[in-house]
């Protein structure tokens, strides 16, 4: 009698009333954001240029950086599962008869929703900080970024499975997190990174995401809309099964 | 008829052995505990009946399904208060519930209804919009034990239900708990380390240590382990006629009077309420007048400690120490 919708429902309303529940989050979340668009935006249209392309600095971050605010959010929600299930709500989802695979999509969607609704508010600041890009996109690219979230908090799911404890929980956020933000074509362009760096951008599904809103805002791009969404929709297929296969075996610590 | 039996169920982590093949058989609709100290298995043997902690060796058949093979048949038929509380404080005391519904597959007015009638029962209608980071502890405990019941379980599981309760709210809790087994015709099983907790509410207790069962019993019985009532004399004045008292009552009810203080007689003997009026008739007898008189019975930590040389009690420690191993335990785990 307990349909697959049920976990579903569940638990992507459960994340999304949660985080409506503590709005103050939505601010925090998009403080760091800012924060690199104003330093480090500013800072560096200000010293360096493109060479030949007319185009400043500014413009070439900010699409990088709504993806990575989708992409920072959906990572850390990934990984909150590890503190869910020893103190949560995942636990109560461990003892149901609940389908577990319908939980965990759930969740996904749900945490894919919330981050979601920070890169439209990121995207309102940056129209604020530099008006000159194609704002109209910005639609068409949440839908893009919506691959970008499920895959990466499914990758933060399968990494928190790893984790007996929440010991690591800080150190694996920034260890894991850092070099996958800054290997990814959001500060600077693919092309200038050296061979091991590149290897971590093709991996990467922050990578495709941020090339295609730059591609979709400012008519660049490296890899091209084509490619970004088909490896993108491919990673999120392989994440997402992988994170759901994880979360069926998981156990209680 | 036997809803849990439990067949040598095992956990070990690494070369600890949490649960030790352990058999024990709980009866349909019984309150049963679990007792025992911290550390001693307790949780991790629910954790296992509750299919979310695989056995390493054994298994139990739990509402008639083996929790190896069926775990998905065992979830559907109980319910379950975990010790740490997994209760969603954003959220408010209806929306946790109307969550924790759907995963039952329930929806609509059935869960609607059936919420509000739980929610009532509890006594907690008016905060039903109410974020439970407002709510007390006790609320919290109770707001959990009715969630428990909406998928109306025929087991149900409470992991030490009042641990950091105030005594007030535990007696409350006890009476709730008392309540939902008649209603209910449930059967519960519930761990806990509180003597007084496993003395009132369980009709039969497994004493648990180290992994392994060292006695069970109902409370009453595990009580007949320990030989008898202490029963203490306080006499007006200490004289000759007290030598004679006490050499009549050695001679009549055997028990090894001994004089503690100098007003003050202790004899152990089998059932105080039958021996206390002979002991008023040999002091009548003797012309000894009596002052004060008190006995004990033996309470559980007496069974525990003739079973394990320990105290629960001393183990256990005053309830702040409790608070504060569980504080350093969890900052231990990064939280």
């Amino acid at each position: 009698m307990i349909k697959f919708l049920d976990g579903f429902i569940a638990n992507m309303y459960l994340q999304v009333k949660r985080f409506w529940r503590a709005r103050s989050r939505v601010i925090g979340s998009i403080v760091q954001p800012l924060f690199w668009m104003i330093f480090f935006g500013i800072g560096f249209t200000n010293s360096v240029s493109f060479r030949g392309t007319g185009l400043v600095y500014m413009d070439y971050l900010i699409p990088g950086v709504i993806v990575m605010t989708i992409f920072s959010a959906s990572f850390f929600s990934g990984v909150s599962v590890i503190w869910d299930r020893e103190f949560g709500f995942l636990k109560l989802v461990l003892v149901s008869p609940a389908s577990r695979k319908a939980s965990i999509f759930g969740r996904l969607m749900g945490d894919a929703l919330i981050a979601l609704t920070q890169g439209i508010v990121i995207s309102i600041v940056a129209y604020f900080i530099d008006p000159n890009l194609n704002y109209l996109s910005v639609p068409i690219i949440l839908v893009i970024a919506l691959l970008v979230a499920i895959s990466t908090s499914s990758l933060g799911i399968i990494i928190a499975s790893r984790l007996s404890s929440m010991e690591g929980f800080g150190l694996i956020m920034n260890l894991i997190m850092m070099p996958f933000i800054f290997g990814s074509g959001v500060f600077f362009p693919i092309e200038a990174m050296p061979l091991w760096m590149q290897i971590i951008a093709i991996v990467n599904p922050l990578t495709y995401g941020a090339d295609a809103a730059r591609w979709l805002m400012l008519g660049v791009s490296t890899i091209g809309i084509v490619y970004d969404l088909l490896v993108l929709i491919l990673i999120s297929i392989i994440l997402v099964s992988i994170a759901m296969i994880t979360f069926e075996r998981m156990a209680v610590g | 008829m036997t809803i849990i039996e439990m067949r040598n169920l095992t956990k070990k982590f690494g070369d600890l052995v949490a649960v030790d093949h352990i058999n024990v058989s709980i009866r349909e609709g019984e309150i049963f505990g679990l007792l025992g100290p911290n550390g001693a298995g307790k949780t991790t043997t629910i954790h296992m009946l509750a299919t979310i902690l695989r056995p390493t060796e054994g298994t139990a058949i739990v509402a008639g399904y083996d929790i190896r093979k069926d775990p998905q048949k065992v979830r559907k038929k109980i319910g379950i208060v975990f010790q740490e509380t997994t209760i969603d404080r954003n959220l408010t005391g209806f929306e946790n519930m109307w969550v924790y519904g759907r995963l039952y597959g329930l929806s609509g007015s059935v869960l609607r209804d059936k919420i509000m009638e739980l929610l009532r029962y509890v006594e907690l209608e008016q905060w039903k919009d109410v974020p439970v980071k407002k709510y007390s502890g006790g609320m919290i405990r109770r707001l959990e034990i009715a969630r428990s019941l909406l998928n109306e379980p025929e087991i149900l599981f409470l992991d030490e239900p009042t641990l950091g309760l105030d005594p007030q709210t535990r007696v409350h809790i006890w009476d709730y708990i008392k309540e939902i087994k008649k209603r209910e015709n449930i059967t519960i099983l519930l761990t806990t380390h509180y003597l007084e907790e496993a003395d009132m509410l369980c009709e039969r207790l497994a004493i648990i240590d180290h992994g392994k069962i060292i006695a069970m019993d109902s409370p009453d019985k595990l009580k007949e382990m320990v030989s008898g009532d202490t029963i203490y004399i306080k006499v007006k004045k200490n004289g000759m006629s007290i030598r004679r008292f006490i050499s009549t009552i050695e001679n009549s009810l055997g028990g090894n009077p001994k004089i503690v203080n100098k007003f003050t007689i202790m004899i152990n003997v089998p059932d105080a309420p039958s021996a206390i009026p002979k002991i008023f008739e040999i002091a009548n007898r003797t012309s000894v007048s009596i002052s004060e008189l008190k006995y004990n019975r033996p309470s559980l930590n007496d069974v525990f400690i003739k079973l394990t040389g320990r105290s629960l009690r001393d183990e256990m420690g005053s309830w702040m120490n409790i608070m504060r191993m569980r504080m350093m335990a969890k900052m231990r785990r990064g939280r």
